[in-house]
């Protein structure tokens, strides 16, 4: 259970001419959550794959505690992988699939039962030694592939999706589980996920990987509170994005302004020294709406076109003069909320929440095709949406 | 069985109403299709009353093949001269297809499996071109392999004799595809996933097909011994051109060269039965086998076990 330092090099893989991964650099500690979050299509489990060992490297090392493994079969590996359709065998109990992995250890024969009944109890599946497989619940099998993994003591712990099959309500409570039970065993865990919640709620670290590159490396509060591109930005939670134009400043000094349409906007975060064409993003809960009489700093006029009422909030889309869309959330309070479609409104975006990202060069309606990934709709019906 | 849905459905016709402005109504959609029923009854008839009357004959008291004389199993065991029991010729046919479809089961579905896992888990331009080859064999005439096979243990290949090993060769070659295809679907349907996970879990690659894969292919292991055991049962184009003595004549070729001597009889109706019945009860423990192996698995309904055995 020592170690568990995962350090990647200019890990790359190229299949028959298209790069999956393209050259990425992580360095992982011993102990920590880290998650790999992208749409799918970004390389994030062919990373996942090459550091289990399924994959070789095209290049680049995959260094384990120091030791480069990237061209080790996958039983040499001191790593365990939880699979996303789990790969529980059929023929066999789950004592006898917690305890497979078990014959390759040397693990005494008589330690073998007391290990079984200790993992499954971690998992708190104890009593269902004899069943098989087919007669779990998906829950219930997440948790003994988990077991599976657990009860060899891996360095490293591989989660490929581990919650994608599984309905939202179990999902939440299993993402609460898995983060107390990784803190409790202490074990490395490299978590593959597209889902940007799952990734924020229960990571130490996490990468934003898009196009087989990591977009953006930091704390779940760095990447979602200062996202370092457009493209962070929209994945990481609903973004309002928005093309806009630094205004020049003549000596370099003063409060960084935008032209949005016919408004000029001043702007506090982000990158404040940009110049010429950027993009622009403020998050759904730093919006304010204002009745449409309220003047100030940064107040833009616009029209209430919808109201989506999401039980703890709701979503009010607004869509601005020069025709830009944005997303507002407000908070249920218990009163309704004072707007109706058609309502003319004053949109206040605050300075200090609006935030300046480098322009990548393409729309904001190409960075969302983006976001969605590869398959605008996963087998697990998840929409990558509210947050 | 099919009926008692039938009526359940028949039970909620929508109303007239419903169709109007939909052009002329005509009739129940949902009533019974008797023309399509009636069409399916005629067909079982037509491919089971011959054999029923053949089977019915095995059993029939006199010598005629034509006139029923009354019920007697003297064919099979009673006649001390041309029962199958006691005729030296039609119990040794029995007994040589059996060892034949023990022999060939026994060296066609080991080599079938092993050639099924190479072709899907090691891929290469090779292992493609196997693939096609493995089809060859519905293709192609069995008349052609026959003949082909002929020559070859005849002119170059000597030291295979005619009789059983020649038979069991050609047979083993004919079959090998049934084991090949079966093995591999059901390689494609369970995908990579619990090999690898077994890899990951500490086993080799060897190790992981003999601790995972295989178990999980056994239900199409089995199906396909069945499939390649019933199919030898009642091969004659190959055994025709590779038996040698009388010895080594299974039932098919026995009855068909007896019948064409003009020596037929009850007995030869017997000894078709038996043929049949073996090919039944391979049949039917491969569906049951099917099942039990199978088990553990989401495959319930007996239309998933039967196509399961077809391999499809």
């Amino acid at each position: 259970m020592s170690g568990g330092h995962v350090k990647l090099e200019s890990l790359t893989k190229r299949f028959d001419g298209v790069t999956a991964v393209d050259g990425i650099s992580v360095e992982i500690q011993a102990g920590e959550f880290f998650s790999l979050l992208g749409p799918s299509g970004c390389g994030k489990t062919t990373t996942l794959r090459m550091v289990a060992g399924f994959e070789p490297p095209s290049d680049g090392k995959i260094l384990l505690d120091g030791t480069d493994v990237g061209n080790w079969a996958p039983h040499r590996r001191n790593v365990n992988t939880v699979f996303q359709s789990y790969a529980l065998f059929p023929f066999l109990t789950v004592a006898e699939n917690v305890a497979f992995g078990m014959k390759y250890r040397s693990v005494p024969k008589s330690e073998r039962d007391s290990r079984v009944a200790e993992a499954l109890a971690l998992v708190q599946l104890s009593g269902y030694e004899k069943r098989r497989p087919n007669q779990l619940s998906g829950g219930q099998q997440q948790r003994v592939a988990l077991a599976r993994a657990l009860v060899l003591r891996p360095s490293v712990l591989l989660l490929d999706e581990p919650l994608g099959a599984l309905d939202a309500k179990l999902r939440r409570a299993l993402q609460v589980e898995l983060t107390a039970l990784q803190k409790q065993v202490g074990i490395t865990f490299l978590y593959v996920t597209h889902d940007q919640e799952e990734a924020l709620t229960m990571s130490d670290r996490l990468a934003v990987m898009n196009h087989g590159r990591i977009a953006q490396l930091g704390t779940p509060e760095e990447v979602y509170n200062e996202p370092a591109d457009a493209y962070v930005a929209d994945f990481l939670g609903v973004s309002n994005l928005m093309d806009a134009q630094v205004e020049p400043r003549g000596n370099g000094q003063g409060p960084c302004r935008l032209r949005v349409g016919d408004f000029t906007l001043e702007a506090q975060a982000g990158q404040l020294d940009a110049t010429g064409a950027v993009k622009v993003a403020i998050r759904p809960e730093r919006i304010h709406l204002r009745p449409y009489e309220a003047g100030g700093v940064n107040c833009v006029p616009g029209m209430v076109e919808r109201l989506v009422f999401l039980g703890s909030t709701t979503h009010i889309y607004v869509r601005l003069a020069h025709g830009a869309a944005l997303q507002a959330l407000v908070r249920n309070e218990g009163t309704a909320v004072p707007y109706s479609q058609g309502t003319p409104v004053k949109v206040d975006l605050p300075a200090d929440a609006l935030r300046v990202l480098p322009d990548p060069g393409v729309s904001v309606a190409e960075i969302r095709d983006e976001t969605l990934g590869d398959q605008p709709l996963d087998v697990t019906g998840t929409v990558p949406a509210s947050s | 069985m099919a009926s008692a849905v039938d009526e359940s459905v028949t039970t909620s016709p929508p109303s007239r109403t419903d169709l109007a402005g939909r052009g002329r109504p005509r009739g129940n959609p949902w009533r019974r299709p008797w023309a399509m029923e009636g069409f399916t009854w005629l067909y079982i008839v037509w491919s089971i009353v011959p054999i029923a009357i053949a089977v019915l004959f095995s059993f029939n008291k006199g010598a005629s093949q034509a006139t029923w004389q009354g019920f007697s199993t003297k064919w099979y065991v009673g006649n001390q001269v041309t029962s199958v029991l006691h005729n030296p010729s039609l119990h040794q046919a029995v007994i040589q297809t059996l060892v034949l479809a023990v022999l060939t089961t026994l060296i066609c579905v080991p080599i079938g499996v092993g050639f099924a896992i190479g072709i899907d888990r090691w891929r290469t331009r090779t292992s493609n071109g196997l693939n096609i080859v493995m089809i060859f064999s519905f293709v192609i005439p069995e008349l052609l392999l026959a003949v082909a096979l002929f020559l070859l243990v005849t002119q170059a290949l000597t030291f295979i004799k005619l009789g059983t090993p020649a038979e069991v060769a050609g047979l083993v070659v004919w079959n090998i595809s049934w084991p090949a295809i079966i093995v591999r679907a059901r390689l494609v349907s369970i995908g990579r996933s619990y090999e690898e996970a077994a890899c990951d879990l500490g086993a080799s690659r060897l190790g992981a097909i003999r601790r995972v894969l295989l178990p999980l292919l056994m239900p199409a292991i089995f199906a396909s011994a069945v499939l390649v055991f019933a199919s030898t049962v009642d091969d004659f184009v190959i055994v025709e051109q590779l038996s040698s003595t009388a010895n080594t004549q299974p039932m098919s070729v026995l009855i068909y060269s007896n019948v064409h001597a003009g020596l037929s009889g009850p007995a030869l109706n017997a000894l078709a039965t038996i043929m049949l019945l073996l090919s039944l009860l391979a049949a039917l423990i491969g569906f049951v086998g099917y099942r039990w192996m199978s088990r553990g698995e989401r495959t319930k309904s007996t239309a998933e076990a039967l196509t399961g055995i077809a391999g499809i």
